[in-house]
């Protein structure tokens, strides 16, 4: 197949996913927002939205899948010859800590189950009778500890090699069982139920909004301009939507080319070195390595300011022109600042390609280490672009009814709405690419995970090019879905500003902050340049230890997350008033027959 | 204290001195603080997020009782109503099921929120009952009008009107089906399911009548 072709097809895909990926998240995000509020104000939150499901349907939905999975593993093991040979002790490994993670979460799953509805077989009294179901957590975790122990115990043995044999073939065995068990479990215990509800933790609900808003009246006002009135939202939604373009989702994917021109995906999982991209069969993983990066981020941004003003306009409306007002001249405001506050980011990194700023990451330290002022200026920036809380003022419902979207209804609305959130999702994405070291891991380079302090190398392991790229594919997505999820928090913990605060902010504080972190990035600058080796050398070691950090922080929230889970439940006793009273004296509200 | 004892000029203002709260560069730069509310805010999310995942949330209003978040699925689940719930109105029958109300108006005089009309008919020549009551020819509630007080039942002598259904009026997406006509009213039932009362009616013209009569006095 010819190389060309299948790149520009390779183009479309990419924009395509990245489209998705940006219209997901949003969706996500919206879910989270309505869940967020939910938590605050202890309601329920979204969950309304269900597809009722034949029960043999659900059924199979839970088997199918899992005999899939079950099948795959053993089968892989069978039939894989390099396995049996050189790479079992690592093979080993992976299969035996993946057979008992799914053993003990099984029956995790399982035993909470059991302790909320009671129970109702045999083997739930066995559950049962471990007592408390995190019990089964810490033996997993001390299951989990003792054969990675005994691995490294039995290191390069005979035994060594006999326990790889077990572990590949028992862990298995195990894996195997165990995911047919607890979908087996999960098809048993529904036989009974008429029918199951697919709620998926409620992010049905967004959809279900959305289709709500394709059957709504599509309203324009009687005196409107009917044809800006309805170009507008498209001027705002576009925009928001391309401008994820130049940023890299992950590192450059490099496949093989043979003598024909043709590719060898066998190539990916090979070890590549360490330094350099590939020349030839390269995929980068953006849609567009635009040579001015982040220039067409603020010509894209600046043109979402086109639609809200448009918007404002042609809405026949006092309040929707007060509110396109405040939108363009918030903006406005803030499109200065946002730009004046990456100069320095771009004075270190040297480049305005957003590829090329994650490599300069890649090879020192992230960006927020080395801007910390341009961080937290362009996050400010970048939310209040996004005309969220705290700065909707130009839809402050308080003050303008809603704005200069007062006047839209339906699908027209939501692309307004819908344009908010994508914007999160691509300001989000862009902080996470300049600041956050974009694809970039701590420790994890081009050739595998090297843990290295200045010169000294304390640890390596070489990994296969394509898990390295999906691996740092993955970091980015987490990345920037963390901080989409903080400017979620931020709307739902800070109130409105006024609008002359607002104006103070952009103008008097932000801006000249931004100019005094443009002359000292300036200055740093001169002075790195002209020091001496050592000196030099003392600045690796310390981007080496802020990558050390990074890693010791992740480390710890994943045990605090851990030690958090594992927490009992606070016990609340609330006062009963007496309309709950009589409601527990009919039978409690959840399965209360209408007493009318 | 009359205006001419104070001196001219700016008026000596006595009172406790309260000092200004410090606002050191913490408070002043707004980012720790936006730090710790977001810390709270987060907090609140991962807590009730892993309390409704888990099946550990407490009941907020009935703790003791029930599990879970309190909330309901209105139509599916619904709360049960306390036994003088006052929900739509009906109109009570008679034996015949005619309805009870004798078209008095008294409803319509105590109504606060004026959504009651009555249009009241006369009995035909030769009827009993005619020239001791009338009948209501039309007889109208606002729904939406309806602030549920509960006076035309207070009002009412005949124990025509009730608010017993145990139902509170459905959402309509338009402002004409809240307007409730006679029949739909006679169509309602008390929680119990029947269309009459519990409180006896005796007819003119029967035995058991009381009142005054045209043919005994």
């Amino acid at each position: 197949m010819n190389l060309d072709w299948v790149m520009v097809a390779l183009s479309g895909l990419k924009a395509f996913a990245v489209v998705m990926f940006a219209m997901n998240v949003a969706v996500l995000l919206t879910w989270a927002d309505r869940r967020q509020g939910a938590a605050i104000q202890d309601r329920v939150g979204p969950n309304r939205a269900v597809i009722w499901l034949p029960t043999p349907l659900a059924q199979g939905l839970a088997v199918l899948p899992a005999i899939a999975v079950a099948a795959a593993l053993p089968a892989y093991v069978k039939f894989n010859a390099e396995l049996r040979e050189s790479e079992i002790g690592g093979a080993s490994l992976v299969i035996s800590q993946l057979a008992i993670f799914f053993v003990w979460f099984t029956a995790l799953a399982i035993a909470g189950k059991v302790r909320n509805r009671g129970i109702r077989n045999s083997f739930d009294a066995f559950l049962a009778g471990f007592g408390d179901p995190r019990r089964i957590v810490y033996v997993g975790f001390a299951a989990h500890a003792v054969t990675l122990a005994l691995g490294a115990f039995f290191r390069n043995t005979s035994t060594g090699d006999a326990l790889a044999q077990v572990g590949v073939y028992g862990g298995a065995a195990v894996f195997s069982f165990a995911v047919l068990f607890g979908a087996g479990y999960a098809a048993y215990s529904i036989r009974h139920e008429p029918r199951v509800g697919l709620r998926l933790i409620g992010l049905l609900h967004p959809a279900a909004d959305g289709l709500k808003t394709l059957f709504k009246e599509d309203f324009i006002p009687p005196k409107a301009d009917r044809f800006l009135h309805s170009v507008a939202p498209l001027i705002s939604f576009f925009p928001a939507l391309v401008v994820l373009g130049v940023v890299p989702f992950g590192d450059t994917l490099c496949f093989g080319v043979d003598e024909q021109g043709g590719l060898l995906l066998s190539e990916l999982m090979a070890f590549v070195p360490k330094e350099g991209v590939c020349t030839e069969g390269a995929l980068p993983l953006g849609v567009i390595d635009l040579n001015v990066g982040v220039l067409y981020f603020f010509a894209l941004a600046g043109t979402g300011i086109v639609g809200a003003a448009l918007a404002g306009w042609a809405s026949d409306n006092k309040y929707s022109l007060l509110g396109g007002l405040r939108a363009a001249s918030q903006m406005v405001s803030y499109e200065v600042t946002m730009g004046l506050t990456l100069i320095g980011a771009f004075m270190i990194y040297g480049s305005l390609r957003v590829d090329a700023m994650i490599r300069w990451q890649a090879e020192n330290t992230w960006g927020v280490f080395v801007q910390p002022l341009g961080f937290v200026m362009f996050f400010a920036a970048a939310v209040a672009e996004s005309k969220r809380i705290p700065f909707d003022l130009p839809e402050g419902e308080s003050e303008i009814v809603a704005g200069y979207y007062t006047e839209y209804a339906g699908m027209k609305f939501a692309m307004f709405f819908f344009a908010e959130y994508i914007a999160v999702v691509t300001s989000s994405a862009l902080l996470a690419a300049i600041f956050l070291g974009g694809w970039h891991l701590p420790f994890i380079n081009r050739a595998g995970l090297e843990i290295a302090i200045g010169d000294a190398v304390y640890f390596t392991q070489q990994l296969p090019h394509a898990l390295v790229v999906v691996i740092g594919l993955l970091g980015f997505i987490l990345k920037t879905i963390a901080l989409c999820w903080v400017q979620l928090t931020i709307r739902w913990t800070l109130p409105r500003f006024r609008y002359d605060q607002l104006m103070r902010l952009g103008w008097r504080k932000l801006l000249p902050a931004s100019l005094a972190n443009i002359l000292l990035t300036g200055m740093l600058i001169l002075l790195v340049q002209g020091a001496g080796a050592k000196f030099l050398s003392g600045l690796e070691i310390a981007a080496d230890l802020t990558m050390l950090a990074v890693a010791l922080l992740g480390i710890y929230a994943v045990v605090q997350l851990v030690l958090f889970l594992l927490k009992p439940p606070r016990k609340r006793r609330l006062y009963a008033p007496s309309a709950a009273q009589f409601a527990a004296a009919m039978g409690g509200t959840r399965n209360a027959r209408m007493q009318a | 204290m009359s205006q001419s004892n104070q001196p001219l000029g700016p008026r000596k203002v006595t009172g406790k001195a309260v000092p200004r709260p410090k606002r050191g560069a913490g408070v002043q730069t707004y980012v720790p603080e936006i730090a710790k509310g977001l810390a709270i805010t987060m907090r609140h999310f991962f807590q009730n997020t892993k309390e409704m995942a888990l099946g550990q949330r407490n009941d907020p209003t009935i703790e003791a009782i029930d599990d879970g978040v309190n909330t309901i699925s209105y139509p599916e689940q619904r709360r049960p109503y306390p036994a003088r719930f006052r929900g739509v109105h009906r109109l009570t029958h008679r034996e015949d099921s005619s309805p009870r109300c004798v078209a008095c108006l008294c409803c319509s005089t105590a109504c606060p929120a004026q959504c009651i009309h009555i249009e009241a008919g006369e009995y035909p020549e030769g009827d009993p009952r005619r020239g001791y009551e009338r009948f209501p020819k039309r007889f109208v509630i606002d729904e939406l009008r309806c602030v549920f007080c509960g006076f035309c039942v207070e009002a009412c002598p005949c124990d025509a009107i009730r608010m017993d259904t145990g139902i509170h009026a459905p959402p309509y997406d338009s402002r004409d089906q809240f307007i409730y006509e006679r029949d739909l009213l006679m169509g309602f039932s008390g929680r119990d399911g029947s269309h009459g009362t519990q409180n006896p009616r005796h007819e003119p013209g029967e035995a058991t009548h009381p009142g005054i009569d045209r043919e005994k006095h």
